[in-house]
């Protein structure tokens, strides 16, 4: 008798103060797909890039060769807090775009990941990576889906 | 009777927030397919076929610099989804310092490299965790009239 009351009390006090908490934090700009679709091996100079794109977040210098990084972060949080044992999960995506450079300064190679729209609310036990969830929400992004 | 005195010494504490269970997700990312990574032909890829295959790394590096200055590429591509329970322990006072947690999280950064000569053909990829794969970081190569 005690015991089911026990349980009854513990059960009802889950219940009573559950709750949740939602964050969102970003970092940068989202890229800009079609003005990144607009780059052209041995024509953009790097100088044509930085009007375009303006800033990078990192330089990096590879002998007489240079490349630019341009990025941008979205991580999305989700909290479910419990009386004896609380839920979390962080998605965290990011826009990655590396230009290479000659040394004459002249684009020779880019590549481009496009991943802020992708980040998700969700539980720990839930897929956030499913190809379907994935390729919907690319649709919804000019200039992703070439 | 005498197991309930524990049972409720346990209620009272995670009652008032000193002991949690915790079950948190984490995701850097995405991974990156390793049927692409196993479809690059080493001796044959172009920087650019790797790059339009895989998209942007998330770092760049130099790498085989020659006496001339001419260098070779390393791009590495990581990622992270851990999922695990925890616990936190924590005393809920200013009088009374101190807070334990522990989880089953791990630490490692799932991740992959790719190699690229100094004529930015693919001589060699491997994936792996991410502290093996690398080399400590060094300073960018001097040039000559730098």
């Amino acid at each position: 008798m005690f015991r089911t009351t026990l349980r009854t009390v513990v059960l009802s006090s889950l219940s009573l103060v559950a709750a949740c908490a939602f964050a969102r934090q970003d970092t940068n700009e989202p890229l800009d797909a079609t003005t990144v679709a607009a780059l052209q091996a041995g024509v953009t100079t790097a100088r044509d890039v930085t009007e375009r794109l303006g800033a990078p977040t990192e330089v990096v210098q590879l002998g007489r060769r240079t490349a630019y990084r341009y990025d941008a972060t979205s991580a999305k949080s989700t909290v479910l807090f419990l009386l004896l044992v609380n839920f979390g999960n962080q998605d965290t995506r990011s826009d990655r775009l590396w230009v290479f450079f000659d040394e004459k300064d002249v684009l020779s190679h880019y590549g481009v990941s496009f991943g802020t729209h992708r980040t998700q609310y969700a539980m720990p036990w839930e897929d956030v990576h499913e190809a379907s969830d994935n390729a919907s929400r690319d649709a919804d992004r000019p200039g992703v889906v070439r | 009777m005498k197991a309930v005195r524990p049972l409720g010494a346990l209620l009272l504490l995670i009652a008032a927030g000193c002991v949690t269970g915790e079950w948190n997700r984490a995701g850097l990312g995405e991974p990156v397919p390793r049927e692409r990574l196993e479809a690059l032909h080493r001796g044959a890829d172009t920087l650019g076929a790797c790059l339009a295959s895989l998209g942007a790394p998330e770092r760049v590096f130099e790498h085989d610099v020659a006496p001339d200055g001419s260098s070779g590429v390393a791009l590495l591509w990581y990622w992270r989804d851990e999922a695990g329970f925890g616990v936190d322990v924590s005393a809920g006072r200013e009088e009374v310092p101190g807070s334990v947690s522990f989880d089953f999280v791990g630490v490692d950064l799932p991740g992959c490299v790719l190699w690229f000569d100094r004529d930015l053909v693919l001589q060699e990829w491997r994936s792996g965790l991410v502290g093996d794969l690398l080399p400590r970081r060094v300073r960018p190569a001097g040039l000559d009239g730098g």
